[in-house]
């Protein structure tokens, strides 16, 4: 890969544009009960994630630090209110385990919320929440969660990998968009999104190796900017990145001169919170599979010899 | 208009011709290609596509022989074979398919029967260089092309490059799949079951006969995952 700059420059884009939307991040306390509150936790719980890696890889730049800090001190403060829509959360639905994945990243960033907490571990420790039905992929993310937070994963993630699409290494010309999620969730979760890269077991590793440059391939050219962004940050987990040249090209022409990353082809048009919820997903994308393929070339370069 | 209608029926005489073929292979019957081509003598009989559908075909209007213990081929069918050799020589300008797909129907003549081709025999191999520099999605679109030379024991330069790069060639089955063209994944298919070390997890045999269930209303699918098959299960000369 010779254009680690240009990989930089589409985590840079697109960190600005979520700075500059910040308020975007909204919860919605009047919510219809049908649509439910805490359908608008997840975009938060994604921003956490995703600064998180920004702060651990460390090679954003100082500027895109301080803009990470504030984003997230953004979130925290005002969004979840401290941590108070949490708990408001975890009250509205006991069982659901969304308040809990989105407090996680923050927790690992330094935030607390007491109270939220004592839900969480009341909360799991209840049979049905292990009962809960999930798809493995799902039930592999909070399992990892589980671990993360310091309780025991019920079940141990081992025991959940045999049981996913990618775990399973089926023929990969049946992979459509649905399953390329999975797919991308499943390294997510095993890797720590992106923190141990030797999470992924051998064979799943040399699995992806020789399948996802036909995915990146196949999306690049369907310009699904979105999914494509994710199999980037697959690639980037890989034993041995590819830092696919085409499709990192083309992923970076995509990408607005404000940062902005449209889902599918080009940008929606409507109300700002419209399009606001439609890009705000795959420009957190662009930002999580730019810093992360930037620290792997880095990675990659330290190791040269010269 | 006179073009379009042309190219239709050229097209329609293909998928004739190509669905004898599969019949052939799948009953073992005796095929007979003079039996498809109305007399004539040459491109200069433009009303009868059925010489220039075996150009196109290629070496695959034999293929029943090669791959069926049957008898060898009649004069008469090799002579139609060779007339279509001779009615559309490449021009010096052709593409590296044309080029290859031409000296494989000498070569299937040459196989078949060296006397019909004279003294000249399949001729020196064309280039292959082009497919060394290829990625992998232009490699097996060429190879699928050529699929006509995917043929146990086959050794020319086009099989070499193939067997070099089985993975490229797998990834491009699955591209192919996944675009639903199911004629580039019929011919990549052909190659890959001559390939060693295809990834295991490519899922080639369900990949075949979802490649025929999804792509094998036409005669020309049908015709590569038949060959496939035949290759795979190994009822060869």
């Amino acid at each position: 890969m010779n254009d680690t700059r240009l990989i930089h420059q589409v985590g840079v884009g697109a960190l600005e544009w979520l700075h500059a939307h910040r308020d975007g991040f909204r919860l919605e306390l009047d919510v219809d009960p049908e649509v439910g509150f805490l359908e608008r936790f997840k975009p938060v719980g994604e921003l956490a994630l995703i600064c998180k890696v920004l702060f651990r890889e460390g090679v954003a730049g100082s500027r895109q630090s301080a803009l990470a800090r504030q984003l997230i001190d953004h979130a925290w403060c005002h969004t979840l209110d401290g941590g108070r829509m949490l708990v408001r959360g975890q009250r509205t639905e006991p069982l659901s385990p969304i308040p809990f994945e989105v407090y996680l990243p923050f927790r690992e960033l330094g935030y607390s919320s007491p109270e939220a907490e004592r839900a969480f571990r009341l909360n799991q420790r209840l049979d049905s929440f292990a009962a809960l039905e999930m798809s493995p992929v799902r039930r592999l993310g909070l399992s990892a969660f589980q671990r993360r937070f310091g309780l025991p994963p019920r079940p141990p993630e081992a025991d959940l990998v045999g049981a996913t699409w990618l775990g399973r290494a089926p023929e990969p010309w049946t992979v459509e968009g649905h399953i390329a999620y999975d797919i991308t969730h499943t390294v997510f979760h095993l890797t720590d999104w992106g923190e141990n890269p030797e999470g992924l077991p051998a064979g799943v590793a040399d699995y992806l190796a020789t399948w996802l440059p036909v995915w990146l391939d196949d999306w690049l050219d369907l310009q699904r900017w979105d999914l494509l962004g994710e199999l980037l940050v697959v690639d980037a987990c890989l034993p041995h990145p590819t830092f696919d040249e085409r499709a990192w090209e083309g992923f970076a022409a995509a990408q607005q001169p404000d940062g902005t990353m449209p889902a599918v082809r080009t940008m929606p048009q409507g109300e700002p919170d419209e399009v606001f919820d439609i890009v705000y997903h795959p420009t957190l994308v662009a930002a999580f599979a730019s810093v992360l393929a930037t620290s792997r070339a880095l990675t990659r370069l330290a190791h040269t010899p010269s | 208009m006179e073009q379009s209608g042309t190219s239709t029926r050229l097209a329609g005489a293909v998928q004739g011709l190509t669905s004898e073929l599969v019949s052939a292979l799948r009953s073992g019957d005796r095929f007979r290609l003079a039996g498809t081509v109305a007399e004539g003598h040459g491109p200069e009989t433009a009303a009868d596509p059925s010489l220039a559908a075996v150009r196109v075909v290629g070496a695959d209007a034999v293929l029943p022989s090669v791959l069926l213990r049957s008898p060898p081929p009649d004069p008469d069918d090799l002579t139609v074979l060779s007339k279509a050799v001779h009615a559309y020589p490449p021009p010096a300008d052709a593409s590296p398919t044309s080029m290859w797909s031409h000296w494989a129907m000498r070569r299937a003549l040459l196989r078949l029967d060296a006397s019909l081709d004279g003294a000249s025999g399949a001729g020196p191999e064309p280039g292959a260089a082009w497919l060394d520099d290829a990625p992998w999605q232009l490699l097996t679109h060429q190879l699928a092309v050529l699929a006509a030379l995917a043929l146990p024991g086959e050794d020319c330069a086009v099989a070499r490059a193939a067997r070099r790069r089985p993975v490229d060639v797998a990834r491009g089955f699955v591209r192919a799949v996944r675009r639903r063209d199911w004629l580039q994944a019929a011919g990549a298919g052909r190659w890959l079951v001559l390939l060693d070390e295809v990834p295991r997890t490519l899922g080639l045999d369900t990949g075949l006969e979802f490649v025929a269930q999804m792509g094998g209303e036409d005669a020309r699918v049908a015709l590569q995952v038949e060959a496939a098959q035949l290759l795979r299960t190994g009822v060869l000369v």
